[in-house]
């Protein structure tokens, strides 16, 4: 105070008690009181205020804000305006100080409710106030307000202790003549002397805080403190405190420091290395605190005068509390890093931020969180909007699949392999918390579609044009949005890429192409086909040419409807001959091609070319056998009406049951076919076409459409693996088959593609029997040229008829030989066939029923001829 | 013009008293606007707030008792 201001001062102090103690004029005792009362504030005033306090506008009005917040927040608002008003005034040097008064007196009680009456205050209060003075400085080293208010603000939880060390110096006088201030003066006077002294203490505490050797305080090794022996139990215990956060600073200095294993990694580092600076900040303004504390200790107090200077090692214990739990959290997280990479750092520190029950540690995650997962963002928007896999340390879940590991040797043995679902995958134990699994199979399908269409279907322009339209910086948060977004990126991706498949690579079209050819769907063109190359298909394999094949297959196609198909399709039809095997003709291996070029073969594979191949072969060799049954059939009808008439009864016999037999063999190729091209191949047909023509299918979709498709047309069509072992698992558990236990499981030594064996030894059969009818046809051709030779030899000369008698007798011994083996190859093809309908009886699968006979009866009745007719119709 | 100026610089002084009003109304802190512009005052002449204060809640005390003296002492005189 200067000396200029004192009797301003001192005017100011006159009016203040004027208005505040109203006197009595009368009174001569309110004179008294009014002198009193002005060296009471007098004294006051001299006294020495804490030096501590800030000077700060901003932290008198933090303090008021806070505590509006605490008590009245609708108040706050109207704080925080009126205080920005008052800012802008022009006037007023002291804002804060003003601002700090009236924080002192908030709340204080009203002045004109009259005074409880307490036994304290009724006796002559002369001295009271003077008294209140050191009990209120004890109160405040206790509390220590002037440190406190140091701190940095975002230290928000000082807040309520400012409040009440500040509450309770407020009602500190009245308690003060107890013990408190006995207390408060016995501990000061009474303290040890430690050496090393608490200020040397103190000011070695910022080096160690930041992991620095100091004299009073070495490090011993990487990982330990020495504490000097000569201190007494409470201080050490104190310095164990404050060691922890100090090697928990080295260890994760050193770890900030060590190379990391991918950019995660890195960025983890980077994280823990921007908190560390925080931490610094902290040590920092410690450090200033300290300097400043021990600049102003007065060397003669009790204790070195510490006690007074506002800092002492407990308030450092205190103030670094919540950096250490800090602190804490990230070596924990750095330790459990290093075994871990990519996503699972994620899953790691997720896991801190919403399962662990403190919220100091949940949200300290969480900003950890929002800066370690730039990089997996980043990963994640190259992959979702560019279709490009940037990874180079594996830390992405999605991942290029590795050639050589056992599945995907397994896959590409089994032709399943593609570009489509071999060249990435997703690493389940890679995919972070934050990320759902539908989710990460969603991002999985997206980057993979773009992928696709760059590089199979090439039209890397449009995946550029749209990652330029729509690329959006993708950060931690908002979970939502970023669902928004990648739901977006999926409708759109999936939606060119089939819209490419359809218009421009027409997969469409060619699984119709590959229904109407391979699978005989085109009836005209097959049998054009069929006629045209019989006759070279019956020469041996070797003879085959494949100038010739095609040729016929171009003529097939000229000749019946495919010729209107588009070239598109027919370029790819191609006639050839699968590696022949001696003694092979040439319908054993006459074989159809479609051929299927990338990037359709993602939906055709290998695997599927090689199923289409299979049912090609199949119904080929159907097709055969009817055709030659027919020619055979047609043979013997315009026979019997001329050469096979015939007056022995035998002969005839012979001919009659064979015609049945043929008539059987017909009929049951018939209904074979039948059953394929419409029971089974026309309804998983129509089954697919369903499956493809949804508006939401994706190429996924189609593709396990098409390859249930095919596994439905294999296994119904008889054609598929592992019959016996199905049905014998189904068995038991089937309602609709009563007979179950009589029917043997048959043992595994049955073959696994029975049903193909028992087809191909029936299609065997009938072909031999053809074969024999057809050498029955010659010997009755051969009989009527001998009969009528005879009938017109009785007038040619003896010589002729010798011949001819040798040639009747070699001719006589062939027809029994013929007989007996059409005899046995008929009860064949019937005991074959009558097991084979056994089997299908009992088929799991309703459909596969469709070929077998309705009832058991009409089973039974299979034989003598109606076993045709067995053949459910 | 320096009648201008000093008239405007009251207002301000005016207006900062009112919005210092307002917030101590709002912190309960029962100061009445001679009350508070005194103090005013006297932290712009240096004086330490906080011990201002202590010295507003002494003279508070005082006020209160010299009120219940002089009510008892004209109960007395009855």
């Amino acid at each position: 105070m200067s000396n200029e201001r004192g009797p301003r001062i001192a005017n100011a102090i006159h009016s203040l008690i004027d208005h505040l103690v109203p006197s009595d004029a009368h009174d001569d005792s309110a004179e008294e009181r009014h002198d009193a009362c002005f060296q009471l504030a007098r004294s006051i005033f001299e006294r020495p205020g804490s030096p501590a306090i800030s000077s700060d506008v901003n932290h008198a009005s933090d303090l008021i804000k806070r505590k509006l917040i605490a008590s009245n927040p609708s108040q706050a608002l109207r704080f925080a305006n009126l205080y920005t008003r008052l800012l802008s005034l022009p006037v007023l040097n002291q804002k804060w100080a003003i601002l700090y008064l009236l924080y002192q007196l908030s709340d204080s009680p009203d002045p004109n409710e009259p005074l409880p009456l307490s036994p304290l205050r009724q006796q002559p209060a002369s001295t009271p106030a003077p008294t209140a003075v050191p009990d209120d400085e004890a109160f405040n080293d206790a509390f220590a307000p002037g440190g406190l208010k140091k701190l940095p603000p975002e230290k928000s939880r000082r807040g309520p202790e400012e409040d009440r060390s500040a509450s309770r110096a407020d009602y500190a006088s009245p308690k003060a003549v107890r013990d408190v201030s006995l207390k408060s003066t016995l501990l000061a006077d009474n303290s040890l002397e430690i050496d090393p002294s608490e200020t040397a203490l103190l000011r070695d505490l910022p080096f160690t805080l930041q992991g620095l050797s100091s004299t009073t305080l070495p490090f011993a090794k990487e990982t330990s403190l020495r504490l000097p022996p000569t201190l007494p139990p409470p201080i050490i215990s104190l310095l164990h405190t404050l060691a922890e956060p100090s090697l928990l600073y080295r260890g994760l200095s050193t770890f900030v420091k060590s190379p990391a294993k991918g950019l995660l990694g890195q960025s983890l580092r980077a994280a823990i290395s921007n908190e560390l600076r925080n931490y610094l900040t902290l040590v920092a303004t410690l450090e200033g605190q300290i300097r400043r504390a021990l600049s102003e200790l007065d060397e003669n107090a009790p204790r070195g005068g510490i006690g007074k200077a506002g800092v002492t090692l407990k308030r450092c214990v205190v103030w670094t509390r919540e950096a250490t739990m800090g602190l804490r959290l990230m070596s924990l997280i750095a330790e459990e890093s290093n075994s871990k990479q990519g996503g699972q750092l994620i899953t790691l520190i997720h896991g801190f931020s919403n399962s662990h029950g403190d919220p100091v540690v949940g949200a300290f995650a969480e900003r950890l969180l929002a800066d370690v997962t730039r990089p997996f963002y980043d990963i994640l928007r190259r992959w979702i909007y560019d279709g490009e896999l940037s990874d180079p340390h594996l830390e992405f879940f999605v991942r290029e699949q590795n050639p050589n590991t056992e599945d995907r040797k397994e896959t590409k043995a089994k032709g399943q392999a593609s570009v489509w679902n071999s060249k990435y995958e997703v690493v389940d134990s890679m995919v972070p918390s934050i990320i759902t699994a539908d989710f990460a199979q969603k991002v999985f399908l997206i980057g993979k579609s773009l992928n696709f269409i760059r590089h199979s279907c090439g039209d890397s322009q449009w995946v550029e044009a749209y990652s330029k339209t729509s690329s959006k910086e993708l950060r931690y948060g908002d979970t939502a949005t970023l669902e928004t977004w990648i739901d977006e990126a999926y409708k759109t991706t999936m939606q060119r890429l089939m819209e490419l498949m359809t218009t421009r690579f027409h997969v469409f079209d060619h699984l119709q192409a590959l229904k109407n050819y391979i699978l005989l769907g085109q009836g005209d063109f097959i049998a054009l086909l069929m006629e045209s190359l019989a006759a070279n298909l019956d020469r041996p394999a070797g003879a085959q040419y494949r100038h010739t094949l095609t040729a016929q297959l171009e003529h097939a196609i000229r000749g019946s409807n495919a010729q209107y198909d588009s070239d598109e399709v027919l370029r790819r039809l191609d006639a050839r001959m699968l590696q022949l095997s001696h003694g092979d003709i040439g319908w054993d291996c006459f074989t159809l091609e479609y051929k299927i070029d990338a990037p359709v073969d993602v939906v055709v594979t290998e695997w599927g070319n090689r199923q289409y191949l299979k049912v090609f072969n199949f119904l080929w060799r159907i097709k055969r056998v009817e055709f030659a049954l027919a020619s055979t059939w047609r043979k013997c009808m315009t026979g019997a009406r001329g050469v096979l008439q015939t007056t022995d009864d035998l002969v005839l016999q012979t001919w009659k049951s064979t015609r049945g037999v043929l008539a059987e063999m017909i009929h049951f190729v018939g209904q074979l076919q039948y059953y394929i091209l419409f029971e089974v191949i026309e309804s998983s047909w129509t089954e697919l076409q369903k499956n493809i023509r949804k508006p939401s299918c994706t190429l996924d979709d189609l593709i396990t459409a098409h390859t249930k498709y095919l596994t439905s047309i294999t296994h119904k069509g008889l054609l598929g693996a592992r019959r016996r072992q199905f049905q014998d698992h189904h068995q038991p558990s089937d309602p609709t088959n009563p007979h179950h236990p009589e029917q043997p499981s048959h043992p595994s030594s049955e073959d696994r593609n029975s049903y193909m064996i028992q087809l191909s030894e029936l299609l065997r059969t009938m072909l031999a029997y053809r074969d024999s009818v057809d050498g029955l046809y010659s010997w009755s051709v051969s009989d009527f040229t001998r009969r009528q030779e005879v009938d017109a030899g009785v007038s040619i000369d003896d010589d002729g008829l010798d011949g001819s008698g040798g040639n009747t007798g070699a001719v006589k011994s062939e027809f029994p030989a013929l007989q007996e083996r059409l005899r046995q190859l008929g009860s064949g093809f019937r005991q074959r066939l009558q097991i084979l309908l056994g089997d299908l009886a009992y088929q799991p699968d309703v459909d596969m029923r469709f070929l077998g006979p309705v009832r058991r009866k009409s089973k039974a009745g299979g034989s003598g001829g109606g076993s045709a007719s067995a053949v459910k119709a | 013009m320096p009648g201008d100026e000093r008239s405007e610089k009251q207002a301000a002084a005016q207006q900062a008293v009112d919005i210092l009003h307002e917030i101590s109304t709002i912190l309960n802190c029962h100061l009445d606007r001679r009350t508070l512009s005194i103090c005013i005052s006297m932290i712009e002449n240096g004086v330490n707030p906080e011990a201002l204060a202590t010295v507003v809640k002494e003279l508070r005390k005082e006020g209160q008792e010299a009120q219940i003296e002089s009510s008892a002492a004209t109960a007395r005189r009855r």
